[in-house]
């Protein structure tokens, strides 16, 4: 639902102006989590965006809890630790304007923001810079959503240093105590001078007060369907096509796709009732919702789902296959079905073009990848909403979209990440980013032995040149981001 | 306009490059054939096309010829239908799991009928099921049968909605019940989403409504309160519901009527309580979208149903549609394309600025185009700012792009006929349908709806799609609006639909419109402005 991309003059996407998000709220009320979420969104639809956190500038510049002075988090502090604390603010404000200035529109502001007079204060500042200062405020009174917040994201993680070595539940119930303490001089958002957006319990209550602009309400819409119960999301590409090379021929599976489909369903369900399992579920009762795109190939690979071989004793499993016509794979226009030999032959200026940036080029009445992913994106609120287990059988153009989006590679990369037919994708989203890994299941005709994929060019093409890889470029969260590219 | 001030891009376009471009492919296509690889390599004649699987070359017959083997390897029982030829028809997506019951919630002249009205037209422009239950209009026609019956007219004067006057309370409450049975009946047969259009203003009222849903397996209730205090959105809705020929008021005069109303509203508001049920699913909306508080929102369409209603605004604003000039392809009668336009149709570009200014005068005004170059050369006199949309592209042909209808008639009769029999699903393979367009256009009118003035340089496809969630037309007369070229139709939405103007400019282009063989004329948008079940009541 993203508007195509317009640079305006002034450089920013969109006609939508700067835009400061404050998060408002106590501590372990999910504020980082959906921080990183709206981030990631955001940076997916190509608006510079970025989280400036203040406890993380508080560690850089003073470093974790143990060299704090003892009263930095308490309410009565000595007027050395308020001159602190005012350094560490200054510091981390010249931080959001330092991004600004150097042409970023979005900031979201990670802190407490916990007072009407603390607020008022960042929001008037920057108010008057013409920059638009949104609240937004997470609330929690589910005690269990707080505790399993704090086990899981404030004791081990980075963020808890000063918990290293600690007896977990002695942690917890140290850190309870320390935000019992800022409970007492929470004031929640109830004044109206700001436009605000308030959450409750992860999204069981949203209220949104004053809310305008492009921007802005995508931003709601996009927190209205993000949820946190656990999930994995498997991505597959279909089987082989008996015309890989034509997207207009829209042709069926090869008997070596057919098979391919087989041994998809086969894996899927073995590795699904595998990490259901370990999770305690019995996977006959989670149900598995499967997309494809309406492109012949990606619709019949999920045929075996759907139906029960006779030499085949497992219950039929719990199913549901869906066809997205707007997960169909990139268009390629003018180019469908010449190989990469013909366009440089034929249309030597767009190719130089095309070669140059990936991404963004367009060729002749074809899509780039920017218009693939404005395309893609309400697929996307539909797979943050989706609270099923998922298998995306696409095409590794759009594999490549999405997980771009889930992992948080910057768009440039989109056209490079490898999607290798006979992988296995499987992604896990967790609170400070997601878990990745790919299994490797099937070897046939279809799965080129080098990656490449001369028959496709245009779905394939900065895959091939290996020259465009960035493998250094390690993206935030991910801890195996290697097994991506693997 | 003289023909000096015609540029030199009215000539065909084709330059030497792509001249040798479409000479190397020929070549090439046919280097090709040896390949192992690729299945189709039998076509041997030079006539084939530089579009490889384009349906005027043979290739894709032969293909479809030699893919039989393909699933011989299936397991499956029944394997999925191959697709030959140039397309075929799509069936409906499945959406028979979403029942919901959408209870309104507000007092009289809160803006309930219009939000349940739009909601209505949009809801139905993707396809699902929904029908509005009015408690409102159901109490009118049972009185009517009944005055019919015993010749006694019931009176429906605000003492009637006192919350004091037991009898008529216990007829009030009878009534939304037998209304949400209705609905719920509806439901079960079939329906999406029943609007069920009452003021529902006391919790215990809703709660029945909650406990009578919470029997029916997969139905859900979701409550839309709209909230209102802005005395000149009031004082306008009053002002609409007594001039707009309201049965309940027909026998009085404007002031009478006027303050009968505004007495029914206080008997309302002595009893009103706004939704705090923590349990309850619920939308609140206040002064149409300047505040919005959701609560218990989940599931795909309520969510949907959510972001559309955010959208909403009331400013006075028009929309223009204008397909683009005339263009090379519309001269040659040839469908899809990248063409530029003809001579005709750059006149049109120049002409329309004049035009426009004329209508809007210095109001704002953005301009969207789609990325194929007719549109852009449409628009480029235009003074105002311009944006290009990928999702305003024509309908994608896949196959067929490219060639004339009597063409594609020629090699694919049956497909043609096809067709003819259900445009709206009918999908060109490797290109789209109706529905699909109407897929990917949602965006675009979720945002329309929180623009102002806008105006569409478009397609005749994307056009009628657009045209038909405006003017509530069914998916089956989609396909055949008449979307004439050279002409500028202006929308101005009114409070219960959209008021049009059409003017054409005088300069002759070619019809496009295909009309339905042996069908009845297009359609033409019903003039509906004023409530809907006021004209049905009467």
């Amino acid at each position: 639902m993203v508007a195509p991309l317009y640079t305006t003059a002034s450089g920013l996407l969109f006609h939508a102006g700067k835009i400061l998000v404050c998060t408002v709220g106590l501590p372990a009320r999910g504020k980082t989590h959906i921080s990183r979420a709206l981030e990631r969104y955001l940076r997916w639809t190509g608006v510079k965006t970025t989280v400036i956190s203040l406890g993380d500038y508080r560690r850089k510049v003073l470093g974790g809890a143990h060299q704090l002075p003892p009263d930095y988090f308490t309410l009565e502090k000595s007027p050395e630790t308020i001159q602190l604390r005012e350094r560490v603010l200054q510091g981390c404000e010249q931080q959001i304007w330092d991004f600004f200035n150097a042409g970023g529109q979005v900031v979201i502001y990670d802190a407490n923001n916990g007072t009407r007079e603390r607020r008022n204060a960042v929001a008037e500042k920057f108010d008057k810079e013409g920059i638009h200062v949104i609240m937004l405020e997470s609330l929690c009174d589910n005690e269990e959503l707080i505790l399993s917040n704090i086990r899981s994201v404030k004791i081990s993680s980075p963020d808890a240093s000063s918990y290293r070595g600690w007896d977990p539940e002695k942690a917890v119930a140290d850190y309870y105590n320390r935000i019992k303490d800022h409970e007492r001089h929470y004031q929640p958002v109830e004044e109206t001078t700001w436009p605000f957006i308030r959450i409750m319990n992860v999204g069981e209550k949203i209220m949104v007060n004053h809310i305008h602009g492009y921007l802005q309400s995508r931003i709601v819409f996009f927190l209205m369907n993000i949820h946190n119960r656990p999930r994995t999301i498997y991505f597959a590409r279909s089987g082989q096509s008996l015309i890989e090379h034509s997207y207009k021929a829209d042709s069926d599976l090869s008997p070596a796709g057919w098979e391919y489909a087989e041994r998809l369903k086969e894996f899927v369900l073995e590795r699904r009732a595998k990490s259901l399992e370990q999770r305690g579920i019995n996977p006959a009762e989670r149900r598995l919702v499967i997309w494809t795109s309406a492109r012949r190939r990606s619709h019949h690979t999920a045929w075996p789902f759907l139906t029960h071989g006779a030499n085949d004793p497992s219950p039929p499993s719990k199913v549901k296959v869906i066809e997205r016509p707007q997960m169909s794979e990139i268009n390629p226009g003018v180019w469908d079905g010449l190989s990469p030999e013909q366009v440089r032959k034929y249309y030597p200026d767009e190719w130089e073009r095309f070669v140059n940036d990936p991404y963004a080029y367009r060729a002749p009445r074809a899509e780039s990848y920017h218009d693939l992913c404005v395309r893609l994106e309400p697929t996307l609120i539909e797979l943050e909403r989706e609270k099923e287990d998922l298998l995306i059988i696409g095409h590794a153009s759009v594999i490549r979209c999405i997980l771009a989006y889930l992992i948080g590679l910057p768009a440039s990369e989109i056209p490079a990440i490898e999607v290798a037919r006979g992988d296995l994708i499987e992604v896990v989203p967790t609170s400070y980013g997601v878990y990745s890994q790919a299994h490797h299941f099937w070897d046939g005709p279809g799965r080129a032995a080098n990656g490449k994929d001369e028959h496709n060019f245009y779905e394939n093409y900065a895959e091939d040149t290996r020259g465009k890889r960035r493998p250094e470029a390690k993206p935030e969260g991910t801890p195996e981001p290697a097994q991506i590219a693997a | 306009m003289s023909a000096a001030d015609t540029p030199q891009n009215n000539s065909p376009p084709l330059t030497s490059r792509e001249l040798a471009a479409v000479d190397g492919v020929l070549k090439d296509v046919k280097a090709i054939k040896s390949s192992p690889d690729i299945t189709v390599t039998a076509a041997s004649d030079s006539e084939t096309p530089p579009a490889a699987f384009g349906a005027g070359g043979p290739m894709l017959k032969q293909f479809d010829q030699s893919n039989a083997s393909s699933r011989v390897i299936s397991q499956a029982s029944t394997p999925p239908r191959s697709v030959v030829g140039i397309g075929g028809k799509v069936a409906k997506p499945d959406y028979s799991e979403a029942k919901i019951v959408l209870a309104m919630v507000g007092l009289p002249a809160r803006g309930k009928s219009y939000l349940s009205n739009k909601l209505m037209r949009y809801l139905k422009w993707l396809e699902y099921d929904v029908k509005v239950f009015n408690v409102g209009q159901l109490r009118r026609s049972r009185a009517r049968q009944k005055a019919k019956q015993s010749g006694k007219r019931e009176d429906h004067r605000a003492p009637y909605f006192s919350h004091d006057n037991v009898e008529a309370t216990r007829l009030r409450d009878q009534l939304a019940n037998d209304s949400l049975e209705m609905l719920i009946q509806w439901l079960r047969e079939g329906g999406n989403v029943g609007i069920h259009d009452a003021t529902n203003s006391t919790r215990a009222r809703r709660q029945k409504i909650v406990e009578r849903v919470s029997k029916e397996k997969g139905m859900s209730v979701i409550f839309l309160e709209s909230v209102c205090d802005d005395p000149v959105i009031l004082a306008a809705n009053i002002a609409l519901k007594v001039s707009s020929g309201d049965p309940d008021y027909k026998d009085m005069s404007r002031e009478e009527a006027k303050a009968d109303f505004e007495r029914r509203i206080r008997e309302y508001e002595a009893v009103y309580e706004t939704i705090t049920e923590p349990h309850l699913s619920y939308l609140r909306i206040k002064n149409v979208g300047s505040q919005v508080t959701l609560c218990h929102i989940h599931g795909y369409l309520q969510s949907r149903i959510a972001f559309y209603l955010m959208n909403l605004h009331l400013k006075p604003r028009s929309i223009f549609f204008s397909r683009h000039g005339e263009s090379q392809f519309n001269v040659e009668g040839k469908i899809g394309g990248d063409s530029p336009l003809s001579e005709r149709g750059m006149r049109y570009a120049r002409a329309l600025p004049a035009l426009i200014t004329d209508n809007i005068g210095d109001a704002p005004l953005t301009v969207w185009t789609s990325t194929l170059q007719r549109t852009i050369q449409t628009a480029q006199y235009l003074p105002y700012p311009k944006l290009t949309w990928k999702s305003l592209d024509e309908l994608d042909a896949g196959v067929c792009d490219g060639m004339t209808y009597e063409e594609i008639e020629q090699a694919y009769p049956e497909d043609f006929a096809n067709r003819d029999e259900d445009k709206f699903n009918y999908r060109y393979r490797g290109g789209e349908s109706y529905r699909d367009v109407v897929v990917r256009l949602e965006p675009v009118i979720m945002e329309l709806e929180r623009q102002e003035n806008i105006l569409i340089i478009g397609h005749q496809a994307i056009l009628r799609c657009l045209y038909a969630y405006f003017h509530d037309l069914p998916q089956a007369d989609l396909p055949y609006i008449k979307i004439p070229l050279h002409t500028v139709i202006k929308l101005t939405p009114k409070a219960y639909g959209c008021d049009e103007e059409r003017y054409t400019l005088p300069i002759g282009a070619v019809d496009t419109h295909r009309p339905k063989p042996k069908a009845p004329p297009p359609p033409v948008a019903p003039a509906k402005t004023g409530r809907e079940y006021y004209t049905k009541d009467a």
